[in-house]
């Protein structure tokens, strides 16, 4: 009787029980009263126009994608700044400094690129542009 | 022996290469003319090319260098591998000049292309499960993007999105079994999987099991082995061709180099074979993907699409490699067929790309893509149709090139290591290979030109390097003497 | 090495040149190449005897690899060498005296006779002697049987010479395929040898005759048989294209036939070289032989078997070359049967006294051919002795030699055939009676048909226009004649065995036996072999009463018997008008005239076995393997095509068929490796 299924089969049971048992519960203690404003996928007040699926701006990917970049690079910076005295002393300033601005070089050149190629300039659509002159 | 630094060298040409292109383009973005490009480019791989070859001919790595507390490893494999994707990286970026001239985001192109290199240079050398995922998608996501180059090409976008959704499936099967693999040998360095790979096989048969048999699948994809290949045909056909063979021959070759060192290294089959019999389920892969790939490529009616399911029917020969690893003849049999593997893998490097830069010249004169299309082409490009003869019949097995000698190699390192049977299959395989192949020679030179065909010019960069490639093709075969001494060894350094 | 054996390879180069100046220029040479033929035959011939020489004075033989065709590291090399022992030194002697007057009789048969194709023919005649020379000097087995096909494919050509009329290229085929049928066994008993013993030499220390005494004598096995029995296999084997070369029984068939081509080459091909070829063959390698005393067996009864089956259907024959055409199988079976009766001197004797009288017989019946303008039944003939003297003469030398009347050389290289079959059947192998009294059989069966062939042609009153008034004929035939009549009657001299025996060995005149019993230090030498065949065939000898007991008993009975024979024939075809006795046989005149059926029988194997069995393999070969192919390749592309739909372009299933195969592979190896 020791095996350790039965303890985890009677949890799983307790887990389907308990949501069950508040749904029926409160189906036969509630009142019924059907409204249109109850059937609407957010009850916040405001009415929704459109469906789910709409596109976003590439933009809002290209920036995310430089956050990353720069995300990546503060937690890389992070724990090698704070090591960096101690470092420093053990292993002298060329191999601790050199990869680091390596890296770093490497993520100005594409961050420059990006740059030059336009990834952060904000293009403004051509509806965008109708909207604002009216 | 060399400076640990210099030991990667290969790799740097590739990343400097690509930096460079990033500097240059920031200049006058999208403007940048296509010789610097593809000078830059090619210089880049040529440079890495030479840099494996002189390292790889002079021994000078020969017992493995260890990098990175033993992340990375250069040894005698990953200069050959190297080697490879140099000179594949070096023929694309040539025949690439003619191919996009036209197109935009032509550095981003060259971009993509030297940084996948630079990514399957660092698969040849990674030596831990952690380094091989992420040089893993760094030679996969410039991938996708290149398959789906050509935007608005339908073909090309869908092979592209294909590519990618299969790709990120098997990655995440891939990632999914190195955790396995972690979870039941506590290290992700193969040398310490190695270790701790006999204890894991006896304790958690089930955990490790897995997880090796999902690392195989992620790899498989890779290689595009059957079950594994559904990608192939359609991103190989879609996506323009120097990207084609860019990825069937280079990019496989990096999947192959990568199932070697995992499996070799880090679960020793004398090991592991307690719970999971790799070496089975190779033959099982092996026999599958020889018979399905030449089996659809016979029934083909474009050529890419033929090539793409040829190249399919090579990944099953090249898995003979693992699959023959069963003990039997000893070390030196073992030794001979991986060896022989990765020779072929060398050979089909020049064969292939050829082949499928022949089918971008075609493209790029936009007379068609069946078998028909190319009806009496060797009236109107005789010479190219004599490279593209030297590729079919080298691929086919025939001694017009270096295929016949790997091949050779293969089969006779397969009956010397016992599984004659595997030969036998590849033999057949080879027979019915050979039918399809003479059917693009056999257009190409037999059949009555198609009327009102004209050819307007033929692009310098692109025949030179088809007839490099068919040079090198041919030159291999009395030629592969000079790599088989180095591929031997360092198929015996890792078993 | 001195500068004799250095000029060795000349012997086989200059006919090869004079083949391939007759094959070239042969139109703007001087008699259409004949002059060249002969020149560089007459110079063979002076090498072939100052090599002799040499060796009779010096006894130093040679035995050196000249050229390698195949250097195999790890298993063997395949070379051409040369080989000079006392065997080969004399036969190239004869060959090359054989070749020679054959050259200078051609100028009467071909030239004088207005003959088309003349470069062609003395093209074919160079290559002839050039092969057989240099089959004769192999050191190796492989080298042997290179020349061996070379002289077969010659022996094509040249019988085939007249290849505008039926029947001469039907013959060549007959020739070329009967002997190829032969040498297929001989093929395959070359790579045996040469896989077994790792080398083909035939001669010293590292010869595989060498090799396989030692192997019987360590008890090795091959191939899980006996070292004796794998030899035997191996000996019967080489010896199946000895006997299609040498026309024993049952591949006698293509020679009668092969009597189509041009007398000259007739007389090539049955006293020197081709058919010469097998039995030399079996006593090069008999150092090989001399240990297998079933092949031996075998050998000697298949020879004397075939000396009186041959001999048999000479008696009923009606043209001159028929009866020596089946004559010349008979004496070969002599030989065989010397060799398989352990006496290797005795057949090498007979050899050549045979090669003399065969090609004096050969020429002179071409002599009488001219003379006939090309009739050559012999009851056309008759008469012709006052008309052509020279000819009748050498002509009747020969016959007595081949008939065995003494003194003529054939008496004595005959006689001692028959002697040491007798003692050696005395001696504890009363097999070898058997094949002796056949012999016997044959002697007297020789003296007839000889004595019935001189008398047709040459006696009695002319029965044909063309006798009354024969064609003369000139110097170039009377020569050769000459020279082989005088040889005819003294070569017996060589070997005069009998004398030495009875003068009690006071005379040393069995210059033979001596010559070929010295030993030179190759393993090669009668003596050699004699040790051979007592210890391992065990052979010995013993005797009636004495030993000159039994030599007088056998001499006067083998010797009794030509006679009776010649007598019977004399009895029976003398007169001015002979009669036809043959219809009085019979059914067996039937019977011999057909040659036993043995024609019809083959012709059965080839028409009525092998054809249908051809078009049966046809038949499977279309229907079944064909149909195998197509069908292969019918489901191949089938089978492609519905692979082709499971890339259904749809990437969604693409992943799910991804995963699938992935789980199956799970399951399969989670009960494999028995992770559940």
């Amino acid at each position: 009787m020791s095996n350790p299924w039965i303890a985890v089969g009677a949890l799983a049971l307790v887990g389907l029980a308990i949501p069950l048992s508040m749904i029926a519960i409160s189906s036969l203690l509630r009142p019924s009263v059907p409204e249109q404003g109850k059937r609407a996928v957010y009850e916040s007040g405001e009415v929704p126009t459109g469906d789910t699926r709409i596109r976003f701006n590439i933009q809002y990917y290209m920036v995310a994608l430089l956050f990353v970049v720069f995300d990546v690079e503060t937690v890389l910076i992070f724990p090698w700044a704070l090591i960096y005295s101690d470092a420093v002393a053990e292993f002298g300033l060329g191999p601790v400094l050199g990869p680091m601005l390596v890296f770093l070089a490497i993520l100005v050149i594409g961050l420059g690129w990006a740059w030059r190629t336009g990834a952060v300039r904000w293009v403004k659509s051509e509806r965008a542009e109708i909207k604002t002159q009216l | 022996m060399i400076a640990g630094g210099l030991a990667l060298a290969p790799a740097g040409a590739f990343v400097l290469a690509a930096l460079a292109l990033f500097v240059i383009d920031a200049f006058s973005p999208g403007k940048t003319s296509g010789g610097v490009l593809a000078g830059v480019s090619a210089f880049g791989a040529v440079g890495a090319l030479a840099a494996s070859g002189v390292f790889l001919l002079s021994g000078a790595a020969s017992g493995g260098i260890e990098l990175f507390g033993g992340q990375l490893v250069v040894d005698g494999m990953s200069l050959l591998f190297t080697f490879i994707f140099g000179s594949v990286t070096a023929l694309v970026a040539v025949a690439s000049f003619d191919y996009v001239r036209e197109m935009p985001h032509r550095a981003e192109y060259y971009m993509l292309i030297l940084l996948a290199a630079t990514g399957m240079s660092l698969m040849a050398s990674a030596n831990s499960l952690a380094v091989a995922f992420v040089s893993l998608e760094l030679a996969s996501l410039p991938s996708y993007a290149l398959v789906a180059y050509l935007k608005g090409n339908r073909g090309s976008v869908e092979g592209g999105l294909k590519y990618f959704l299969i790709g990120a499936l098997s990655s995440a099967i891939l990632v999914y079994g190195i955790s396995l693999v972690y979870a039941s040998t506590g290290s992700l360095l193969l040398s310490d999987v190695a270790d701790a790979a006999g204890e894991a096989a006896a304790t958690y048969p089930g955990v490790f099991g897995t997880g090796v048999l999902m690392i195989i699948g992620g790899l498989a994809f890779k290689t595009a082995s059957v079950p594994f290949h559904f990608w192939a045909p359609d991103a190989y056909e879609g996506a323009p061709a120097p990207v084609s063979a860019f990825l069937s021959s280079a990019s496989k070759a990096a999947g192959f180099v990568l199932a070697f060192r995992i499996l070799l290294v880090g679960f020793p089959i004398q090991s592991v074979v307690g719970a999971i019999d790799w070496v089975l389920v190779f033959q099982i892969l092996a026999v599958l993907t020889m018979t399905i790939g030449n089996f659809a490529a016979a029934t083909q009616e474009r050529v890419k699409r033929m090539l793409a399911y040829s190249s399919i029917g090579h990944a099953g020969y090249v898995l003979i490699g693992l699959a023959a690893l069963t003990g039997v003849g000893g070390a030196s049999a073992g030794a001979t067929v991986l060896g022989a593997s990765m020779l072929h893998l060398l050979v089909y490097g020049f064969m292939n790309t050829g082949a499928f830069l022949f089918v971008a010249l075609v493209e790029h004169w936009e007379i068609g893509r069946t078998f028909e299309d190319y009806n009496g082409l060797a009236r109107q490009a005789p010479l190219a149709c004599v490279a593209m003869t030297v590729f079919m019949f080298s691929l086919a097995g025939l001694p017009v090139g270096g295929g016949f000698v790997s091949k050779y190699y293969l089969f006779a390192g397969a009956v010397g290591a016992g599984v004659w049977w595997l030969a036998l299959v590849g033999a057949i395989n080879s027979a019915l290979s050979l039918y399809y192949y003479s059917r693009v020679v056999k257009a190409m030179w037999i059949e009555e030109p198609i009327e009102g065909r004209t050819i307007a010019h033929y692009p310098t960069a692109l025949y030179a390097a088809v007839l490099t490639a068919a040079v090198v093709t041919v030159f291999l075969l009395p030629g592969l003497v000079v790599f088989d001494g180095a591929a031997f060894d360092a198929a015996a350094a890792l078993l | 090495m001195s500068v004799i054996y250095e000029l060795t390879p000349a012997i086989v180069l200059l006919p090869l040149a004079s083949f391939a100046l007759a094959l070239f220029f042969g139109a703007w040479l001087p008699r259409r190449g004949a002059v060249v033929g002969s020149l560089a035959t007459a110079g063979t011939l002076g090498l072939s005897l100052a090599t002799l020489a040499w060796l009779l004075l010096t006894g130093e033989p040679h035995n050196q690899t000249w050229y390698t065709l195949v250097d195999a590291d790890a298993t063997f090399d395949l070379t051409f060498g040369i080989l000079i022992d006392q065997l080969s030194a004399a036969m190239l002697v004869i060959v090359s005296l054989i070749a020679f007057l054959v050259h200078v009789f051609s100028l009467g048969y071909m030239n004088d006779e207005g003959e088309p194709g003349l470069p062609r023919y003395y093209a074919g005649l160079g290559l002839f002697t050039a092969s057989m020379l240099a089959f004769v000097i192999a050191d190796n087995l492989l080298m042997a049987f290179i020349f061996f096909e070379l002289v077969g494919l010659c022996s094509y050509l040249l019988i085939g010479h007249w290849f505008t009329e039926d029947a001469p290229p039907s013959a060549a085929k007959k020739a070329f395929l009967v002997t190829r049928f032969g040498d297929y066994f001989f093929l395959v008993g070359v790579v045996g040898v040469l896989v077994t013993f790792g080398t083909a030499g035939f001669a010293g220390s590292e010869g595989f005759p060498v090799l396989a005494e030692e192997a019987i004598a360590a008890g090795e096995t091959f191939f899980g048989f006996g070292a004796e029995t794998w030899f035997s296999v191996l000996g019967l084997l080489v010896l199946g294209g000895a006997l299609g070369k040498s026309a024993q029984f049952p591949f006698h068939t293509w020679l009668p036939d092969a009597m189509e081509g041009p007398t000259p080459v007739s007389a090539l091909i049955h006293a020197a070289t081709m058919v010469a070829a097998g039995v030399y063959l079996v006593a090069r390698m008999y150092g090989f032989y001399a240990l297998l005393p079933t092949v031996l067996a075998i050998i000697a009864f298949v020879g004397g078997f075939t000396a009186l089956f041959a001999a048999t259907m000479a008696v009923v024959k009606d043209e001159i070359k028929q009866v020596l055409a089946y004559s010349t199988i008979s004496q070969y079976g002599y030989m065989m049967l010397a060799l398989g009766a352990g006496s290797y001197v005795a057949a090498f004797f007979h050899l050549t006294t045979h090669a003399v009288f065969k090609a004096l017989l050969f020429l002179g019946a071409g002599s009488v051919i001219i003379a006939m303008h090309h009739d050559e039944d012999m009851w056309k003939m008759g008469g012709l002795k006052d008309e052509m003297p020279v000819t009748y003469v050498t002509f009747l030398f020969g016959s007595l030699a081949l008939a065995g009347i003494f003194p003529f050389s054939g008496f004595w290289s005959k006689d001692e055939v028959l002697f040491e079959t007798l003692i050696h059947a005395l001696g504890g192998s009363p097999l070898l009676f058997g094949a002796y009294a056949m012999a016997l059989a044959a002697v007297f069966l020789t003296g007839f048909y000889t004595i019935r062939m001189v008398l047709l042609t040459f006696h009695g009153e002319p029965r044909s226009d063309t006798a009354e008034d024969p064609h003369g004929v000139r110097w170039n035939v009377k020569f050769p004649l000459s020279v082989l009549g005088v040889l005819a009657v003294i070569a017996g001299g060589i070997n005069l065995v009998p004398v030495e025996k009875l003068s009690g060995g006071s005379l040393h005149v069995a210059f033979l036996e001596g010559y070929l019993e010295r030993d030179v230090g190759l393993l090669t030498h009668g003596e050699h072999y004699s040790e051979l065949l007592h210890d391992h065939a065990g052979y010995t000898s013993a005797y009636v009463g004495s030993e000159v007991t039994t030599l007088l008993l056998g001499a006067g009975l083998s010797l009794g018997l030509a006679l009776l024979g010649a007598g019977s024939a004399y009895g029976l075809y003398r007169g001015a008008v002979p009669t036809r006795h043959t219809e009085k046989l019979g059914g067996l005149r039937t019977l011999l005239m057909h040659n036993y059926y043995q024609d019809e029988y083959q012709v059965w194997l080839a028409e009525g076995f092998t054809v249908r069995l051809s078009s049966a393999a046809d038949t499977f070969d279309q229907g079944v393997i064909d149909g195998a192919v197509n069908a292969t390749s019918s489901v191949s592309l089938s089978a492609g095509s519905r692979l082709r739909r499971i890339q259904t372009g749809i990437v969604t299933n693409y992943a799910a068929l991804i995963l699938l195969s992935l789980l199956a592979l799970l399951v399969v190896f989670a009960i494999l490796g028995g992770w559940l």
